[in-house]
């Protein structure tokens, strides 16, 4: 074998946990550094909201796994009262995740040692990257998937599909509604699939609004329609023509923020791939 | 839209929304979907979120039952009923 060849055990990146401090909250992380240093780039992962998070943990990692084989250090963190991090998920709001979201690209930009800074979310993940990157022009890429662009429609949906689930597994066994769980909208949380998310919260998710303006963040931007259609959403091809250097991009993938269960996640992770490797040279 | 047409487009979304290598005519109108196709509430909702962008309806709380969107002639019935009330 020639030296310095890469094996596979050196080529596997080297994951380790970590702590961020986030005003009084202790923000549980994950950093993937890959086996050359310094790392090319770096990216913070956003994750999205309440069962989404869930749902889509597996592909955060592949996605995590696979840029750091490439040479990017990854930072996979959790939100105040999500996953390990502390605090209660009843208690959370977007102006806390807001102030997470600069910690942990903080901790990123002083401690991963690389000198490109990027960042890659998905749904409300995703939107609340896109605010960041409106305050950090000199990112290097912002990847969206699949992002929530209108908060409202986003509360509705999301309230709907619950309501869905349990009216079309009511005949097996599930849960059916009564008049009372038809009539959360004055209470103070709402249940989101088991999830109790406050009014303040429901409140600033419903300002979410990507499609308000122009951007100013100038650097490469990617737009992911997560879905089995063939051409892009008009909200995702005006959300991306809406950035200096928007892409968007259609991929065949099943929602893999609400599927239960492994998802072969292998299209977003080769579009994103294939993208970063054209906006970094990764 | 005819109801030939309607149906069709329905037979689309179930193919694009469960990433069934099939072509859409080979779904039978009356094919229970998921017992057949294998339909659930996560690609269901991407097929009700996918017909209220197309046709330009919304789908009440109460239209969500095991037998209305139990087959393409049932949905595509709703479908109809949703764009008279409209």
């Amino acid at each position: 074998m020639m030296r310095g060849a890469p094996t596979a055990a050196t080529a596997r990146a080297a994951e380790s946990s970590v702590e961020i401090v986030s005003g009084e909250r202790l923000l549980r992380a994950v950093v993937h550094l890959p086996s050359h240093e310094p790392p090319r780039a770096a990216l913070v992962f956003v994750h999205p909201f309440a069962e989404e998070k869930k749902c889509s943990h597996r592909v955060f990692v592949e996605m995590a796994r696979a840029a750091a084989v490439a040479g990017c250090a990854a930072l996979r963190f959790d939100f105040s009262g999500c996953g390990d991090s502390s605090g209660t998920f009843p208690e959370a709001d977007l102006g806390a995740w807001r102030r997470d979201l600069r910690a942990a690209f903080r901790y990123a930009r002083e401690r991963l040692g690389a000198k490109r800074l990027g960042l890659l979310g998905l749904r409300l993940g995703a939107a609340l990257a896109a605010e960041l990157a409106e305050e950090e022009l000199e990112l290097a890429c912002l990847a969206l998937w699949e992002p929530v662009v209108e908060g409202e429609r986003y509360l509705t949906l999301t309230m709907r599909r619950s309501v869905m689930r349990r009216r079309l597994t009511a005949h097996e066994g599930g849960v059916e509604l009564d008049e009372e769980g038809e009539e959360e909208d004055e209470a103070a949380e709402i249940d989101f699939d088991g999830y109790l998310v406050s009014r303040e919260m429901q409140e600033q998710i419903a300002e979410v609004d990507l499609l308000d303006e122009p951007k100013a963040y100038p650097g490469p931007t990617l737009v992911l329609n997560l879905s089995g259609r063939a051409k892009v959403s008009p909200a995702m091809a005006k959300l991306a023509s809406q950035y200096v250097s928007g892409e968007a991009l259609p991929v065949r993938q099943e929602p893999i923020w609400s599927t239960v269960g492994l998802v072969d996640a292998g299209p977003t992770i080769g579009a994103t791939m294939s993208w970063l490797t054209r906006a970094l040279g990764v | 839209m005819s109801d030939a047409a309607l149906r069709e487009r329905v037979k689309e979304l179930v193919v694009e929304c469960l990433f069934l290598d099939v072509a859409p005519s080979s779904i039978n109108d009356d094919d229970n979907l998921m017992e057949v196709h294998g339909v659930d509430s996560v690609n269901l909702f991407e097929i009700v979120v996918a017909l209220e962008e197309d046709y330009g309806i919304s789908f009440e709380d109460e239209d969500f039952d095991v037998e209305t969107f139990s087959t393409v002639t049932s949905i595509a019935a709703l479908v109809e009923r949703k764009q008279a009330e409209a």
